[in-house]
């Protein structure tokens, strides 16, 4: 029995356990050191350089030159509308200063919340309709309407929804004898209220790609693992589990980069940031200032910290997957 | 071999990636190269940028094709833009160097516009066209005047695309029902007579026991301004560089605003009056006293109860005080045809038939002091004291508070923190000692940035 | 075995339909805004059921002028953007995923950071960048960038390439197939789910985008569908004609809709990397 197991979780070792980040450190096979062999390689350097060109270009033109224009912002007193003067550091000295500064990013790091929660139910659902069962493509696309409707359209509609008098959410929870509070008005429960809603809205999105990643998983395994008398329970955790980790580590990712942006939904679900900031995000503070205060140079400044918050953030966890992909040893 | 075949393989494949990306862009190319050289030379374009719903499209779709009429050879491109990023898209043209000819600005950044240069001084342009400014509201005019220093004196940048008066309203139904006399239209209820009304009328009319009428249900935001000046405070001095609300006069004003809701209960007691909910229940006919805005007039023409205007409560002032926004039209200071561009906005402000047809949808009041004055002697159709509207503009209106300053970070610091105190859960006087100094301090960052724009 | 697995179908049968419910109620709210008059919308307690019942803002939306140039340039941004760079991104991905190449982490994660620069600051550069070109008011900036690829499907795919053996190239190689051959024979089959599923979200990004043709856009004949619902909005919300706006979000839906219940096939017809693992 034992021996089954392990043979089953070698197998999968080999598959997953190629390392996202390095490409193929695991499974690749030895570099030969003769002379012909290298300019094979470097042809296929070339071949993979051109191959990435593309998004090179467009990320050096689209890019790294806006980016270069609102850094050299950052350190302006830019109000939009005319020329800049360089005022050194002040934008970040007063960004450091500024007690909103810390509440939107508090705000922002709250909502992600969202984000375990979300990808746990999307995991759920993929698996429920990996099942074969009946009407399969129905739920399939009743779940995603939601990720396709317009984002604008879809907060109106949970702004509605949301209101504390007559909206749906208070509606049904009368039926069962709850009394709701103006969900949007209310300091404690603005924010869970937009989680909330965000996760509704992006549910569909991470159960395709599961699904996807579900499906491309051989049914041998579980076939194998059926024959060992493995449970459902470890059938999810030694195969379902490790399959979908590089599309988790994905969502993850993307996740929290998006997260950190986030904005539209605040804009219009509060538009003045929520009863005493407690909605603000930081790029809708942001964009406060830089549109509506005239002072972007500031937003640009802010802007920056969010951006090397969000970066660190990044290399932290894919340096985190490179280490526990070892672990799988 | 092998060799030859890869570099065949990858220069096929940048070839057919390129020449689908030529296809696709030269296609593009063409379809935006035709539109611009659509003219000859002798055509002169002038772009209008505005923001509006179908009525303001349609008026002034007219007004502009009667000025093309007038002027040959002149055509004018409509930019029509979502209302909520209008400023987005403004800005980001002001950015790339895209200013339109003549486009719509709030009355509260003309001074700023006028600084940075984006903005024309057309107070020639304006005499040259031959134009009477006294047939227009005067405040709508003084409202687009800078001096440089001082906001509502000086040249002329721009003119009314509209004034809004912003009155009060009642349920003129639900007074005869409980046989309180109506408010005399000329004479302003004091505080007191204001909360024995408020009081009387909110009852619980079906004696369920649950209470499903209320008098009011103000938003602070847009209400707050009538109660505090008509008691003789003021959010700043008359410099503009000090914020005064910790005065005891704002404090009772601000106190006695919020007791209406939680001492005196006269209004619904779900937390924060969302406007749009007391919207509601103003309209479903649970509500005695509600502002009212010309724009909100085409609505509520199918209210199931009669409604009227009536001055705001005075304060210890003695004397109303309401708030009047106005958006305004202007020329930009880089348009090649200034004379035809301010022409164009003198058009779109003060045409008959323009303002007749917004007049009829019920969109605003018109910007032409004679037209209005017709309109509101007709005391027949509801609401009946159309007069009230005239009196605002001509008498105790005001700007709203940040109308002079570079931008409204100080109010709506203001505004964001003011939720306990609407709630009851901590005193006006409390709240306003200490949001004073954050409001000055942002108010004094302001006025440097002001200063530096110069 | 075979019962148990029945009544726990059964279950999540249940509970699926009733998290569809919750899924699907606001849309439903929607459509049925947009059946009523103007001032149902604001009807308190508020109505389902649509009464007066009226189709009068469907009428009223198909005879705005706008709204065909709206669907004709949302269509042509739309496709032209994901059809050229769906290719670009997955030449890309295949490349960062398989490939050697030095400093090909590198190269990646920094691609990856054009995501994490928030989007308000780098749209006035860009749209000054693109003014003194002459882009503006064409649906240039739209498209051109989109052509160079999108970093959120490189990344996508090139987790998704994590689980083809690399021996599986080597193989071809050893064949003597060209990159090329590789790329559209063999990989491009296997990837085909992940660019399904990454293709219906990026067309619907571009779809619903709105920003961008927002600053970028006057002339009503090249306003996308997104702005074309968009500007339906007045000045004042109390004058905004909702049952208006919610028939063009509806209208707005259905071809991305179509788009996702071509692509879901796609996705869940995955053979061919089942007959690579064996």
């Amino acid at each position: 029995m034992a021996s089954h197991r392990c043979l089953l979780l070698k197998g999968v070792k080999s598959m997953s356990g190629i390392n996202p980040v390095v490409g193929t450190k695991d499974v690749k096979p030895k570099k030969p050191k003769k002379q012909k062999s290298s300019a094979l390689y470097k042809q296929e350097h070339r071949v993979a350089f051109l191959f990435v060109l593309a998004p090179v270009i467009g990320f050096l033109l689209f890019s790294v030159y806006p980016f270069a224009y609102s850094i050299y912002a950052s350190f302006t007193d830019w109000n939009g509308l005319n020329r800049m003067n360089f005022i050194g550091l002040d934008n970040f000295v007063k960004l450091f200063q500024d007690p909103y500064f810390y509440q939107t990013l508090y705000n922002t790091v709250f909502y992600m919340i969202g984000i375990p929660i979300g990808l746990g139910l999307a995991l759920l659902l993929a698996i429920a309709l990996n099942r074969g069962l009946r009407g399969t493509t129905f739920f399939r696309t009743v779940y995603y309407i939601p990720v396709i409707s317009s984002l604008a359209a879809i907060s109106i509609m949970w702004a509605w929804a949301y209101n504390g008098d007559f909206g749906l959410v208070n509606q049904v929870l009368e039926v069962f004898g709850i009394k709701g509070p103006n969900w949007l008005e209310n300091k404690a429960t603005v924010k869970p209220a937009i989680i909330l809603m965000a996760v509704w809205k992006g549910l569909g999105y991470s159960m395709l790609l599961y699904l996807a990643a579900i499906q491309s998983v051989s049914k041998s395994f579980y076939e194998a693992a059926d024959l060992d008398g493995a449970n459902s329970y470890q059938k999810f955790l030694n195969i379902t589990w490790p399959m979908v980790k590089p599309v988790t580590f994905f969502l993850v990712i993307t996740n929290i980069i998006g997260g950190f942006q986030i904005f539209t939904e605040i804009n219009i679900m509060t538009p003045t940031g929520g009863p005493e900031y407690s909605a603000a995000s930081i790029v809708w503070y942001v964009w406060q200032k830089a549109f509506k205060y005239y002072q972007m140079g500031y937003g640009s400044a802010m802007s920056l910290i969010l951006f090397v918050f969000i970066f660190i953030v990044t290399v932290i966890q894919f340096y985190l997957n490179r280490k526990s992909d070892y672990s799988l040893d | 071999m092998a060799v030859q075949k890869i570099i065949g393989g990858v220069l096929i494949m940048k070839k057919l990636n390129l020449l689908l990306a030529i296809l696709l862009v030269s296609s593009m190319f063409l379809g935006a190269c035709s539109s611009k050289s659509s003219g000859n030379s002798d055509e002169k374009e002038i772009t209008f940028m505005f923001r509006g719903g179908e009525d303001e499209k349609t008026a002034y779709t007219a007004a502009i094709k009667k000025f093309e009429e007038q002027h040959e050879g002149v055509k004018v491109k409509i930019i029509n833009t979502d209302a909520d990023q209008y400023s987005t898209k403004l800005s980001a043209a002001v950015s790339g160097g895209n200013v339109p000819d003549v486009f719509y600005l709030d009355s509260g950044s003309i001074a700023n516009y006028v600084d940075n240069g984006i903005i024309r001084d057309i107070t020639e342009d304006v005499e040259k066209a031959d134009f009477d400014l006294n047939s227009l509201w005067q405040f709508g005019v003084d409202i687009y005047r800078y001096d440089g220093d001082t906001s509502g004196k000086g040249a002329l940048y721009g003119l009314p695309k509209d004034v809004g008066p912003f009155a009060l309203g009642y349920n003129k139904d639900m007074f005869e029902k409980a046989g309180i006399p109506i408010p005399d239209k000329d004479k302003a209820y004091t505080w007191d007579e204001f909360l024995k009304v408020s009081q009387d009328l909110t009852q619980d009319t079906d004696g369920d026991g649950e209470v499903d009428q209320w008098a009011s249900g103000f938003n602070a935001t847009w209400s707050l301004q009538s109660f505090a000046y008509s008691n003789g405070a003021s959010f700043l001095n008359e410099a503009g560089d000090k914020v005064t609300v910790d005065t005891p006069e704002f404090a009772k004003s601000l106190q006695f605003f919020s007791d209406l809701s939680n001492k005196y209960n006269t209004t619904p007691n779900s937390s924060q009056a969302e406007t749009l909910d007391t919207y509601q229940r103003w309209m479903n006919g649970e509500l005695a006293f509600f502002p009212v805005g010309p724009w909100d007039m085409s609505t509520y023409a199918k209210l199931d109860f009669e409604y009227d205007l009536m001055p705001w409560p005075s304060g210890d002032a003695g004397k109303s005080v309401a708030y009047v926004g106005s958006l305004g039209l202007v020329v930009s200071e880089m348009t090649q045809y200034p004379e035809l561009a301010t022409e164009l906005a003198i058009y779109l402000s003060a045409d008959e038939e323009a303002q007749q047809t917004l007049l009829d949808a019920q969109v605003q009041i018109p910007n032409l002091v004679d037209m209005a004055e017709e309109w509101a002697s007709d005391t027949e159709s509801v609401p009946s004291n159309k007069q009230e509207f005239l009196d605002i503009v001509q008498d105790y209106g005001v700007p709203y508070p940040t109308f002079a300053t570079y931008n409204s970070q100080w109010l709506d610091e203001f505004w964001t923190n003011i939720t306990p105190v609407v709630q009851g859960k901590k005193t006006a006087e409390e709240y306003l000692k200490e949001i004073q100094p954050k409001m000055q301090k942002l108010l004094d960052e302001a006025n440097e940035q002001a200063k530096m724009s110069k | 075995m075979k019962k148990q697995k029945r009544i726990t179908d059964i279950i999540v049968y249940v509970i699926l339909s009733l998290g569809s419910i919750l899924m699907i109620g606001p849309l439903l709210w929607m459509i049925s805004t947009s059946l009523k008059d103007k001032t149902g919308v604001f009807a308190l307690p508020p109505q389902w059921i649509p009464d007066p019942f009226q189709f009068d803002a469907y009428t009223k939306l198909f005879q705005l002028d706008t709204l065909g140039y709206g669907i004709k340039n949302t269509i042509i941004v739309s496709l032209s953007v994901t059809i050229v760079g769906t290719i670009t991104s997955s030449m890309a991905a295949f490349a960062f995923a398989k490939l050697r190449m030095p400093f090909k982490d590198w190269i990646f994660l920094i691609l990856l950071a054009s995501i994490m620069i928030p989007y308000p600051i780098i749209m006035i550069p860009q749209f000054v960048m693109f003014s003194k070109i002459g882009w503006v008011d064409t649906l240039l900036p739209l498209i051109v960038p989109g052509l160079f690829g999108n970093i959120t499907m490189i990344f996508f795919l090139r987790q998704y390439l994590a689980n083809v053996p690399y021996s599986l190239i080597e193989a071809a190689k050893v064949d003597g197939a060209g990159y090329l051959q590789i790329f559209f024979k063999l990989i491009f089959p296997v990837i085909r789910p992940a660019v399904a599923a990454q293709f219906i979200l990026w067309f619907m990004g571009v779809w619903n985008d709105y920003l961008a043709p927002l600053i970028y856009l006057n002339s009503p004949e090249k306003q996308t569908l997104q702005v074309v619902i968009a500007n339906l909005k007045a000045t004042y919300a109390i004058q905004t004609d909702y049952p208006l706006i919610m028939a063009g979000s509806v209208v707005s839906l259905l071809p991305v809709l179509i788009v996702f219940l071509i692509f879901q096939k796609q996705i869940i017809e995955s053979v061919a990397l089942s007959g690579v693992k064996g």
